[in-house]
């Protein structure tokens, strides 16, 4: 039999880790999310007519898909980090993520990647709404310019979109004092269930025509979103005794029925088995799908920060 | 980037933190210093070396001021009852000065549409009522219906007065409530008591017992220090007690005693020592008598029968019986501290001191040593000489007044009546026991007046009550104890009195005018202290800067073939006493069996945690950061077969059915016996002007409705009372 | 030529009684705020009664070697001092808390001002020659600040004849605080 006893007092880490809430769920999710469009829209871009993959056809018009994915890109990560930056303590200071940079640090790394995003993907977002500026002739000019170098802005989003989303996960997976998180699993799979979160999202807005297109897209990024999440639950269980046991904190503890619920089953079987239906023309078209998979989403970095802190700590 | 300005910076932070100081309660304390960029606090305005009085071991403390706020508190380094450290109560010292609920100004008690209540005062009107009701009681009743009962050196300047003016009766709870048996147990062996700070030499000491002793948890300064320096030098330590205490967890032998029975423990361990002959023959026969009568007395102790009656396997009474004789001279029987248990505490203090003489360790290096005074200079008052009757003590041997039977004395008026009492700085409610007679006496009082820092319970009894200003606030007298190094200190004010508080010897002084002994004091105490110091070889300015004075360590240690006398009858280590004998009491100590616990009930041991004095810490916010509440440590089997949960709240009713007034919090653990439980005393604070304390925890005193009286010297054993749980 | 210093704390637990004087000191002389510490007491009973035992010890920050804490800080405020010893700097501290995650050992907490804080060996009085105020107070005399750079002996002589232990050493840190069994 073991007693423990101490006096330290400090709330933040005990009984157990308690410094991040719902603020960073949200800016997780988010972060992911719009990492997600961009890589659409931008990948969308490059393979349209007229695209990286396609120069000697004119370029096409671009859908309106394409248009509010890449709107909500940078519009979503701002409120994103508008979350960030609620959550974070000493909220004057804001500015000394930009006077240093940690090659060491996930965090550094990310907040010098956010700075990247803005400006490719407000970029890109100028262009594909090129029609939009008769009344103002400079912006007309400059969406003009910018559209010359599309494909590398495009190309650029790609991998700045793919880093966001890998982010998110990296962030907390290098905290290896935190057992739950410290799995090299878990940037595939916030970057997959950003991903198909924006897929979702997309299909919520599409226009009857293009349904199928970001169904099927949908389907096959929650396939690999269910594979990254079986990988995350493997590494927990067959890691060493801390891991396991937070894992099982996850799997059968308190936060088991969400996991299980509003993620497994919710966000992944749900929405593929619906998908798959609706691809073989058994059902039509519900918005109950895209929406089953954005709360998975929001669930599931809920879950893993909550419940990433509640697992005691490395020892 | 553009460079920065550093000092504009800290600028905008501290900017910051003002405003946050004003939204937060974090930063409402006084002392802690506005501007919390470490390099910036660190230089105090001055450090005033003063004389700390959290506790009454009196360690030297420097107090270091900035802004006229003492932020911080450190060991003196050149104290030698601190040596520039310091025990977790002195270094939260600051929390009693800057305690918000302190007591302010002088109050009055009045009745308002019947109901009585406290009316602010001027100290003018407070003082001029003491002295108009102590002349009015006095001459009704005699000088000796006047009691005082008082705890700390800041007293004596009203013992001085209350001398001068006729009243004798003086006395304080450390006494009967506390380590009185140890004194008269010494005394009558010994022909001299132990003392304090004890004169014993633990650093040295290579086999140390200790019994029930909560040294660690009680964490007198040097006695500390001077148990972990004998850990480290490798001394082997036995710990007896029904709990796995702090001590006991760095003990070769734990002896989870059943409680009640260590004498019984004691005089095996007699037993084997002159059984097998291993005790220090040669010091036994030059230097003590009553050798043959004491063995008569302790040969039904054989190891066989203790076993049955302390539960503590016949190896390890027979071992650490053996190790005793090889250890020998430098082996100690620690007298303790804290030792009214059961009511036969003088008897087993006794056996103690008989078990040392038979080690041979007195004044050796590790047993019993010799400690000295700085100076024997004592100031002279005179002392009243239409004195009353001298308060004369029902127990034979008690050589300072019982407080217990002052109380009973109030109630009863047998000889004589007690109408008035006088409290300095103790909180009878809780350190008496038997709350119900102490309420009884206050009920019988014509006047009661309480001197204290805090509204502790006492005070809300009181007809006046006068705050006094803490020892971060005053001076006092001299510290001129004795102890190994003979030292001199000083009690001196780091900062003004808060409030409208005074010190200790200026209420005194201006009382002593009301009284009419207006030559008593000097008119101020820094040409009294003075005066004492000149006499002394030194000088007020002298010691206020330097704090303490000190003489080479004084020999400790007996020479080889040095004579030896002891103030005894025979002039002779007692180990049989005629004195006792004649007074109808055993020579020799005998084991007479404690009380049985009820079934269903456990036995109440109370304690001393690290952070707490007694129930005068309770309310210090920075003490009371890392212990807000005490527990009740219960068996983790037996918590089970009660259904008690961890960390569950209860009541506690006692054997004779007085429930807590308020709840404890439930701690199972395997570091108690199953037959008792345990708490530290001091808390359950019931008076609700002390904020902090207001029922959190639960006090022992509440639940000691049965004092086991010492009949050797009226020392109230605590120990007998049994206590069971309720959750309503 | 004056070496640098590499500060460690060598902790007795034999001689330690849990008093907590250590943490008092530290709230004094470093304004820890109320609800807050840099530095605590750990009791570890294990056994049955009566075979027991119990390690009692002060615990803080190990000022790693190789400390998570300044690996994931994204502004550079935690920091390595030269000394040995890991140090914050709150003029660059954004309270992002990624340094309370990164610590395995849980030695920090957010300051009600914003900023993360622990213990700092008190590096602005070792700075003046003195030692840590816990180390100072200590009544049992069992915390002590060492050099593991120097070549005065006092490391090795505290540890000669006692066994040894570190807490986690398997999280690959560096940790710096060895405790005396």
């Amino acid at each position: 039999m073991t007693e423990f006893i101490t006096n330290k007092v400090n709330p933040a880490v005990l009984p157990h880790l308690e410094i991040w809430g719902s603020d960073v769920a949200i800016y997780l999710f988010l972060g992911g999310l719009s990492g997600g469009l961009l890589v659409i829209s931008a990948a969308m871009v490059l393979l349209q007519n007229g695209g990286i993959f396609n120069k000697n056809r004119p370029r096409e018009n671009y859908s309106g898909m394409v248009q509010v994915a890449s709107l909500l890109a940078p519009v979503l990560l701002g409120i994103g980090m508008l979350f960030l930056f609620l959550d974070l303590e000493f909220k004057l200071h804001v500015w000394r993520f930009y006077t240093n940079f940690n090659i060491t640090s996930p965090m550094s790394w990310g907040s010098w990647l956010l700075i990247l995003f803005f400006p490719f993907s407000a970029l890109q977002a100028l262009v594909v709404f090129k029609n939009y500026y008769q009344r103002a002739p400079k912006f007309q000019q400059l969406a003009a310019v910018m559209e010359s170098q599309l494909d590398k802005i495009a190309f650029i989003n790609v991998h700045v979109g793919l880093a966001i989303g890998v982010y998110t996960g990296i962030l907390l997976s290098t905290f290896y004092a935190r057992p739950l998180w410290s799995s090299p699993a878990l940037g595939f799979l916030f970057l997959f269930s950003g991903l198909s979160s924006a897929a979702a999202l997309l299909l919520l807005f599409a226009p009857r025509e293009e349904k199928t297109f970001f169904s099927k897209m949908d389907m096959y990024l929650i396939a690999l979103e269910g594979f990254a999440a079986t990988l995350f639950i493997l590494g927990g269980m067959t890691g060493i005794e801390t891991a396991k046991e937070a894992m099982l904190l996850l799997l059968v503890g308190p936060y088991a029925p969400w996991f299980w619920v509003l993620f497994v089953l919710g966000g992944l079987i749900v929405p593929l088995l619906l998908e798959t239906f609706e691809a073989i023309g058994k059902i039509k078209f519900t918005p109950l799908v895209p929406l089953l998979i954005l709360v998975g989403g929001l669930s599931l970095r809920f879950i893993i920060v909550f419940a990433g802190q509640s697992v005691p700590t490395f020892s | 980037m553009a460079k920065v300005n550093r000092r504009q910076f800290i600028k905008i932070s501290s900017a910051f933190l003002a405003s946050s100081a004003a939204a937060s309660q974090v930063f409402d304390w006084p002392f802690q210093v506005k501007n919390a960029i470490a390099e910036e606090f660190l230089t105090a305005d001055r450090i005033v070396p003063t004389t700390c009085e959290i506790c009454f071991w009196r360690c030297g403390v420097d107090a270091h001021v900035r802004d006229e706020k003492v932020y911080k508190l450190t060991g003196q380094a050149n104290h030698p009852l601190s040596n520039g450290r310091l025990c977790p109560r002195g270094n939260g010292g600051q929390g009693l000065l800057y305690d918000p609920n302190r007591l302010r100004h002088p109050l009055i008690r009045v009745t308002v549409n019947g109901k009585p209540q406290f009316r602010k005062t001027s100290w003018d009107e407070a003082l001029t009522l003491i002295a108009e009701r102590f002349q009015q009681i006095t001459e009704q009743y005699g000088t000796e219906s006047v009691a005082m009962f008082s705890h700390g050196f800041g007293a004596s300047f009203f013992k001085t007065l209350f001398s001068a003016y006729g009243i004798r009766t003086f006395s304080a709870p450390s006494y009967a409530q506390c380590r009185g048996p140890r004194t008269e147990a010494f005394k009558l062996t010994y022909g001299h008591a132990v003392g304090s700070p004890e004169a014993i030499d633990v650093a040295n000491s290579k086999y140390l017992v200790l019994l029930g002793s909560h040294l660690g948890e009680n964490m007198h300064n040097t006695a500390v220090q001077d148990f972990s320096k004998a850990i480290s030098r490798g001394c082997k330590v036995v710990v007896v007690d029904p709990r796995y205490s702090t001590a006991a967890s760095k003990a070769e032998h734990w002896l989870p005693i059943k409680p009640g029975t260590d004498l019984a423990l004691l005089r095996s361990w007699i037993h084997i020592l002159i059984n097998e002959k291993i005790y220090d023959v040669e010091f036994i026969e030059n230097n003590a008598t009553g050798l043959e009568e004491l063995w008569e007395g302790v040969k039904d102790a054989t190891p066989e029968k203790t076993y049955a009656l302390t539960g503590i396997p016949v190896e390890q009474i027979v071992a650490v019986g053996r190790d005793l004789g090889r250890y020998g001279s430098s082996a100690l029987i620690h007298p303790g501290r804290h030792v009214t248990w059961y009511g036969d505490d003088t008897q087993r203090e006794r056996a103690i001191a008989i078990l040392n003489a038979l080690l041979g360790n007195y004044q050796m290096p590790g047993g019993l040593i010799q400690q000295e005074k700085y100076s024997s200079y004592k100031p002279k008052f005179p002392v009243a000489r239409n004195a009353g009757q001298q308060f004369k003590s029902r127990y034979p041997f008690a050589s300072s007044v019982p407080a217990n039977e002052i109380v009973e004395q109030t109630i009863s008026a047998d000889p004589y009546p007690v109408k008035s009492w006088f409290v300095y700085g103790t909180n009878l409610i809780h350190s008496l026991g038997d709350q119900r007679a102490t309420m009884e006496a206050i009920q019988n009082l014509d006047f009661m007046v309480a001197v204290d820092v805090l509204p502790a319970e006492i005070t809300g009894y009181a007809d006046v009550v006068l705050p006094e200003c803490t020892y971060l606030e005053r001076y006092d007298d001299l510290d001129n104890r004795t102890y190994r190094i003979p030292y001199l200190a000083i009690r001196q004010p780091a900062v003004a009195p808060l409030y409208d508080s005074k010190p200790g010897h200026e209420i005194a002084r201006l009382l002593s005018m009301k009284m009419g002994l207006p030559d008593l004091f000097e008119a101020d105490i820094e040409t009294y202290l003075d005066k004492q110091l000149k006499e002394m070889g030194s000088s007020l300015s002298e010691l206020k800067k330097s704090g303490v004075l000190k003489k080479e360590e004084s020999d400790l240690y007996r020479k080889e073939g040095e004579m030896l006398r002891f103030k005894t009858p025979s002039g002779k280590i007692e180990l049989a006493s005629q004195r006792l004998k004649d007074a109808g009491f055993d020579a020799v100590p005998q084991y007479y069996p404690p009380p049985e616990n009820p079934p269903g009930y456990f036995r109440m041991l109370y304690g001393r945690a690290p952070m707490h004095t007694f129930g005068r810490t309770a309310n210090n916010r920075v003490l009371g950061e890392l212990m807000p509440e005490n527990e009740l440590w219960v068996n983790e089997i037996a918590g089970h077969d009660m259904k008690l949960k961890h960390g569950e709240y209860v009541y506690l009713v006692n054997q004779d059915q007085v429930k807590s007034r308020t709840r404890i919090k439930v701690r199972l653990t395997q570091r108690i016996r199953p037959d008792a439980v345990y708490l530290v005393h001091g808390f359950g604070h019931t008076d609700p002007r002390m904020e902090f304390a207001f029922r959190r925890g639960v006090s022992d005193a509440d639940l000691v409705t049965k004092l086991s009286v010492d009949p050797i010297m009226g020392g109230t054993g605590m120990n007998n009372n049994f206590v069971t749980f309720s959750r309503t | 030529m004056s070496r640098k210093k590499n500060y460690a704390m060598v902790i007795d637990t034999r001689a330690c009684v849990g008093c907590s004087a250590c943490v008092y000191a530290c709230k004094s002389e470093n304004s820890v705020p109320e609800g807050f510490c840099r530095d605590w007491i750990e009791q570890k009973i294990q056994g049955s009664f009566p075979n027991l035992t119990m390690e009692l010890r002060s615990n803080r920050c190990q000022h790693c070697e190789d400390a998570p804490c300044v690996t994931y800080c994204p502004t550079g405020s935690s920091h390595y001092a030269g000394d040995g010893t890991v140090q914050i700097d709150r003029d660059l501290c954004t309270g992002c808390k990624a340094c309370l995650a990164a610590c395995p050992y849980d030695a920090r907490y957010i300051h009600p001002i914003g900023y993360a804080d622990k213990c700092s060996f008190c590096q602005h009085r070792l700075k003046k020659g003195l030692q840590p105020a816990c180390v100072t107070t200590c009544p049992t005399d069992a915390l002590h600040l060492v050099d593991l750079n120097s070549n005065d002996g006092i490391f090795e002589n505290l540890l000669e004849d006692r066994k040894t232990t570190q807490d986690i050493v398997h999280a690959g840190t560096g940790p710096k605080l060895f405790w005396l069994q």
